[in-house]
């Protein structure tokens, strides 16, 4: 034998893994079995379950089991299409993934940029304190801005709006005091009447929602910008300036191109999550004022466990999953997700 | 520090800087301490309040109190007379901590006990479907966070059913499995990186497949499995809406106790609130920061490359 040492120990040890192929198929299996069946009685079994609920007359808790529910068919769906309601759920639902999408984009976008830009000292330190949000527990996070959105007087948002009340007449009252020939009042439309019941009217609560929403959302898309920003080559933007691209010019055509991917794949992952959102608006007033907030999981969760609907709100839960469905095959599709798996 | 400044001032005064250039950096980092000022707000809010007790918070103007009032009172009122500890304070009566350590301990050990060897299999053995299953917890992990509220409706019926649902042994389970798809990923691509070469290595020298695993792999994969540990911590101690639905009063978690505390829109107690808060938030995001460089490379999925 005339292979090294190094190649024979190699050989050896190739060998032994290989006669132990067939057994080990068998060992793989039963190691990452109990993972996947622990999660799947817990995840797929529910949502088969549920797709069975959807097509009885299940009302409560109580009658799902024991044969007290019996099969209805599609009845619940006709039923479920067909409730105004319904299409004021799915259409707040796609509002709120839309608006607070757009708002979360330019937002972490701003913040990427402001945070990796050679006029800004300290920006290593200044982004570590800006992802702090998403160290937080979510329902400390949805606590927090319900408290800021009191609609008591002295409720910090309220306080904040009367700051810039006085702030305004103060500018005012020197207008008036420098322009002595006429008398000048705070015109009523730069003035906010406070208190504001922020989550007593329909879009100031859908306000809220969107605020809160991007306040816990915008870490995670700044993490994967900046880490896209700082990929763009410094050659491109010093040639862009060498032919004269002012800054905008620069940020159209060198910054947002090099970005454009990652941005797309964080938009998708946190479009879907948007859609999911159920603490927001269930700790803040349970999707009100009246129902005009409910986002999808609230109205069905609201339906099984408060208003005992069960059969009814499974349908709800059920076109609920359709759509993460599709959000799931958007993000392999669009996204490239999991492209590096393996 | 001193010594930027220094060099600067000296650059400044050579003309290899010019005074304009110096104050465009000036601006656009205050520019930029401003809008981090505004983002951290609600935080810094939170922390203020809890030191708050009997200033009047949210009864009259200002929006924080007079630094020279503050005080632990908030605090003491959580530890010694809230759920917090002990049920409405008295010593003896497990409270709310109790029953999130329950939990927590549940899901953290029954994770772990699926977790490792699962990872270990998807790392280092080749059987068929793997790729699928790992697909599976890739896009559970990334899109299906709120298909355990879609679902939540139908388990909590057959726990009803089953007489399960007021179970915090149950709730600590049910966390368990829906941790397993990230926490087994992220071990996962932790295994990956441990050269192959070592298990040939204690092979050659004769070790068993469970001596290779007992005394190679475990051992290596300390520090994911300390990351993983962690996190399946915080699952079991942030979640809420499972809990709130599943449990009854005596059994409220931690997270369910600071929902009940701000759930009344005019009379919430801020300050107890806000105390509350950061004693249940305040520790685990600490802990959540240490292990960052995880969470980044736990968000590296193929499609971020660009």
């Amino acid at each position: 034998m005339s292979t090294s040492f190094l190649d024979r120990v190699t050989d050896l040890g190739h060998r032994r893994l290989r006669a132990d192929r067939t057994s080990r198929d068998l060992f793989g299996y039963l190691l990452v079995g109990p993972g996947i069946a622990l999660f799947l009685s817990f995840m797929l079994f529910p949502i088969v379950f549920l797709i069975y609920l959807s097509v009885t007359d299940a009302t409560h808790a109580g009658t799902v089991i024991g044969g007290e529910a019996s099969l209805i068919g599609v009845d619940n769906y006709v039923a479920l299409f067909t409730d105004t309601q319904f299409w004021n759920s799915l259409g707040i639902t796609w509002l709120f993934v839309a608006v607070s999408l757009l708002a979360k984009l330019v937002v972490a976008v701003t913040i990427a940029v402001v945070l990796t830009h050679s006029r800004v000292r300290g920006k290593r330190y200044m982004r570590a304190i800006v992802i702090v949000p998403m160290g937080f527990p979510e329902i400390f996070r949805v606590t927090i801005w319900r408290g800021l959105f009191s609609s008591a007087r002295f409720g910090p948002l309220n306080e904040i709006l009367a700051m810039y009340n006085g702030a305004v007449e103060r500018l005012v009252g020197v207008v008036d005091a420098v322009a002595f020939f006429v008398t000048i009042e705070a015109p009523g439309l730069l003035l906010v009447d406070i208190p504001v019941a922020w989550l007593g009217g329909r879009w100031s609560t859908f306000l809220a929602y969107v605020t809160t929403e991007v306040w816990m959302a915008y870490p995670f898309m700044v993490i994967i910008i900046v880490s896209a920003l700082q990929d763009v080559p410094m050659e491109l933007h010093d040639a862009a300036k060498v032919d004269g691209a002012g800054y905008l010019h620069r940020f159209y055509h060198v910054t947002l191109p090099a970005i454009k991917r990652p941005v797309m794949f964080a938009s998708i992952l946190t479009a879907a999550a948007s859609f999911q959102q159920f603490l927001v608006p269930w700790v803040f007033n349970r999707g009100g004022p009246g129902r005009q907030n409910e986002l999808l999981l609230v109205y069905g969760f609201r339906e099984a466990i408060e208003l005992n609907e069960y059969a009814f709100a499974s349908a709800i839960m059920v076109t609920a999953i359709a759509f993460i469905g599709m959000f799931m095959w958007l993000a392999v599709k669009k996204g490239r997700l999991a492209e590096g798996v393996n | 520090m001193l010594e930027t400044i220094t060099q600067t001032v000296e650059q400044v005064r050579t003309g290899r800087r010019t005074i304009g250039d110096l104050g465009k950096t000036g601006i656009g980092t205050v520019g930029a301490v401003a809008m981090l000022v505004v983002l951290m707000f609600p935080v810094y809010w939170i922390v203020t309040a809890s030191f708050s007790q009997g200033a009047g918070l949210m009864s009259s103007d200002g929006l924080f109190a007079d630094p020279a009032t503050y005080n632990l009172d908030a605090y003491r009122w959580v530890l010694f007379e809230s759920d917090f500890v002990f049920d409405n304070g008295e010593v003896g009566e497990p409270g709310a901590l109790f029953n999130s350590l329950i939990v927590v301990f549940v899901t953290v050990s029954v994770s772990l006990s699926v977790i490792i060897p699962g990872a270990y299999a998807l790392s280092r053995r080749k059987f068929a479907g793997r790729e699928k299953i790992l697909y599976g917890y890739v896009l559970f992990t990334q899109v299906g966070a709120g298909l355990s509220i879609a679902t939540l409706i139908a388990l909590y019926a057959l726990f009803v059913n089953l007489g399960l649902s007021n179970n915090l042994l149950v709730l600590g389970v049910f966390y368990a499995a829906g941790a397993i798809p990230f926490n087994t990923w992220l071990l996962k691509t932790f295994m990956d990186n441990i050269p192959v070469s070592y298990e040939e290595a204690a092979i050659v020298d004769g070790a068993s497949q469970w001596q290779v695993i007992r005394e190679v792999i475990l051992p290596l994969s300390k520090p994911g499995i300390a990351v993983v540990l962690i996190f399946t911590f915080l699952a079991g101690w942030n979640e809420f809406i499972i809990a709130q639905t599943l449990l009854r009063p005596e059994n409220y978690t931690l997270s369910v106790e600071l929902y009940s505390l701000a759930a009344n829109e005019y009379e919430t107690p801020w300050t107890e609130f806000a105390a509350f808060a950061s004693l249940f938030a305040l520790p685990v995001a600490i802990i959540y920061f240490a292990t960052q460089s995880y969470v980044e490379s736990g968000l590296s999925f193929g499609g971020m490359e660009g």
